[in-house]
């Protein structure tokens, strides 16, 4: 009994290690983004518990877009068939459509909540955080 | 009316009302003909295996004949438990903005506790319960927690009948802003050795996600230092302990013919945690420290009902013993695909009530697995992790 729970141990330790980097790494760049736009919103504690959910959903609902858009696009365009490379294509065309769509249903209802110039802020911080990470990749690669 | 007017009008109205769904179903169609799955709880599946030791002690009392044939008492408890999302409701009033949410979990306990006595044989107590959690978060200050768990307690050493009990807990946390937050409510967990109702009061100092104290009567006091993404140090008071079913196989209560006896225990744990957040799926903790307060007591329920004018709870024997020192070692894994909820200050009270009142109260607390800690270091960025922040336009 003892040593099938500890073999059960080590199957679950190994099963749980190769995923940890990645989804690890990702994690932390969505924590530190967060933050990031937290202190330069400066919400207040109202706007905050509003903002909060509405924000994360949208971003749930985009990161679901592109995840979907990228996982189809693993095949080599060579390798397609026409009616195949047709569907990517207006696949393609979905997601950017939907992207744009959830984009404004969402700024709207941000807006309602935060105002117009803390929206605005929104957006400026958003670009200021990529940017940041750009710099950082590259400063990596030189 | 003239028919021909009758028939524009009808006309006027079938092609009003076509333009009217084309209109709805077009505002609805290309994120909804992506199908794109999103998750639908918040919660992950999370399983705790934790193992419980402290050290064994000789029982000072020399007059008494129970204490003298037990000689020495001493505790290994393995636990495993568990609990899923079943149900996960999300409200939105879009007139005030407000994101309200229900959670309904389903809590899965097993305790294997081996109250080592020198003086007889050993025995194995088996507690296994399951449950349903409720939580509601209003979105606004208040968050709502419904627990019942119940459980059966059995003396698997010897042929005896398990005894039913039921664990509940109630509480109301509100949110006074990110930094402060009281709770109130009401608590039966039989981890003072009791079963009755007992009040629960609870106060937290500080964000969730950064240091903070956290004092919950009946349960615990906590100091929580994350010292990283990847780990969190915390310094605590909890009591440990509960209540079993005991075989008097060994006619340890002589005085009577009872099958069986309870057995209660409490020890009041203090001393330093370190969680440590491995991977997605998996943490890990270690515990250790000094057990105070180590109270035992046998009584019959069934005896003390037979003689009238006595409390339940009189017991047959009792001993509270010296200090001694503790280790908990525990295994979390989580399981599933999750919503996020990013500086979401209630959705992190949530997730923080939920561990608080652990699977069971049998010590092996999740420790808050899945509240994000911002790391303070933004180097070492991977790429491919990123790649949905960046368009390639942005290049």
């Amino acid at each position: 009994m003892k040593s099938l729970f500890k073999i059960f141990i080590l199957c679950c330790l190994f099963l749980c290690s190769g995923y940890s980097v990645a989804q690890g790494d990702k994690d932390k760049v969505e924590a530190i983004r967060v933050s990031f736009i937290s202190e330069q919103l400066k919400l207040t504690t109202n706007e905050s518990e509003k903002f909060w959910p509405v924000y994360n959903e949208y971003n749930d609902k985009i990161k679901a877009v592109r995840k979907n858009l990228r996982q189809s696009f693993k095949k080599a365009p060579d390798e397609l068939t026409d009616k195949d490379a047709e569907d990517l294509y207006l696949l393609d065309l979905k997601s950017k459509q939907a992207e744009a769509e959830l984009y404004k249903q969402y700024r709207e209802k941000i807006k309602a909540i935060i105002g117009a110039r803390k929206t605005v802020k929104l957006r400026a911080a958003e670009e200021e955080f990529k940017r940041k990470v750009m710099d950082a990749i590259k400063d990596k690669n030189d | 009316m003239n028919p021909g007017n009758y028939i524009f009008k009808v006309l006027m109205f079938i092609c009003t009302i076509f333009l009217f769904n084309t209109e709805i179903n077009g505002q609805a169609t290309t994120y909804d003909s992506l199908k794109v799955k999103l998750p639908k709880h918040y919660f992950k599946t999370v399983i705790v295996v934790d193992a419980y030791n402290k050290a064994d002690q000789k029982f000072a009392d020399t007059n008494d004949f129970i204490a003298k044939r037990l000689k020495s008492y001493g505790l290994k408890q393995f636990s495993l438990s568990f609990y899923t999302p079943l149900v996960s409701y999300t409200d939105v009033d879009t007139v005030k903005n407000i994101t309200k949410n229900t959670h309904i979990l389903l809590t899965g306990n097993y305790v294997r506790l081996r109250p080592v006595f020198e003086g007889i044989k050993q025995h194995d107590l088996v507690k296994i319960g399951f449950g349903l959690r409720f939580i509601f978060n209003s979105g606004k200050k208040g968050v709502w927690f419904v627990d019942t768990s119940p459980f059966i307690t059995r003396d698997v050493t010897y042929v005896s009948k398990g005894y039913f009990r039921m664990a509940s807990t109630v509480v109301y946390s509100h949110n006074v802003s990110e930094r402060f937050n009281w709770r109130i409510g009401a608590t039966k967990s039989f981890m003072w050795g009791n079963k009755n109702y007992w009040p629960f009061i609870g106060l937290r100092f500080g964000r969730l996600d950064k240091t903070h104290l956290s004092i919950q009567f009946p349960r615990s006091i906590n100091l929580n230092v994350p010292v990283g993404p990847k780990l969190t140090m915390s310094f605590y008071t909890k009591p440990q302990g509960g209540m079993y079913n005991f075989s008097n196989h060994d006619s340890l209560y002589y005085l009577s013919n009872a099958a069986t006896f309870s057995y209660t225990r409490y020890e009041l744990n203090s001393g330093f945690r370190a969680d440590v957040r491995a991977s997605d799926k998996f943490n890990f903790y270690v515990a250790a420290g000094i057990s105070s307060r180590n109270n035992i007591t046998f009584y019959s329920e069934k005896a003390n009902k037979a003689r009238p004018n006595l409390p339940y709870r009189t017991y047959f024997f009792k001993e509270t013993l010296e200090p001694t020192i503790f280790i908990n070692l525990g295994l979390v894994f989580k399981f599933g695909k999750t919503r996020t909820f990013y500086e979401d200050r209630n959705m992190y009270d949530v997730m923080d009530l939920n561990n608080t009142m652990d699977v069971g109260d049998n010590g092996g607390s999740a420790g808050n697995p899945q509240i994000p800690i911002t790391p303070k270091s933004k180097k070492e960025i991977n790429l491919q992790s990123v790649q949905d922040l960046i368009d390639y336009n942005d290049f």
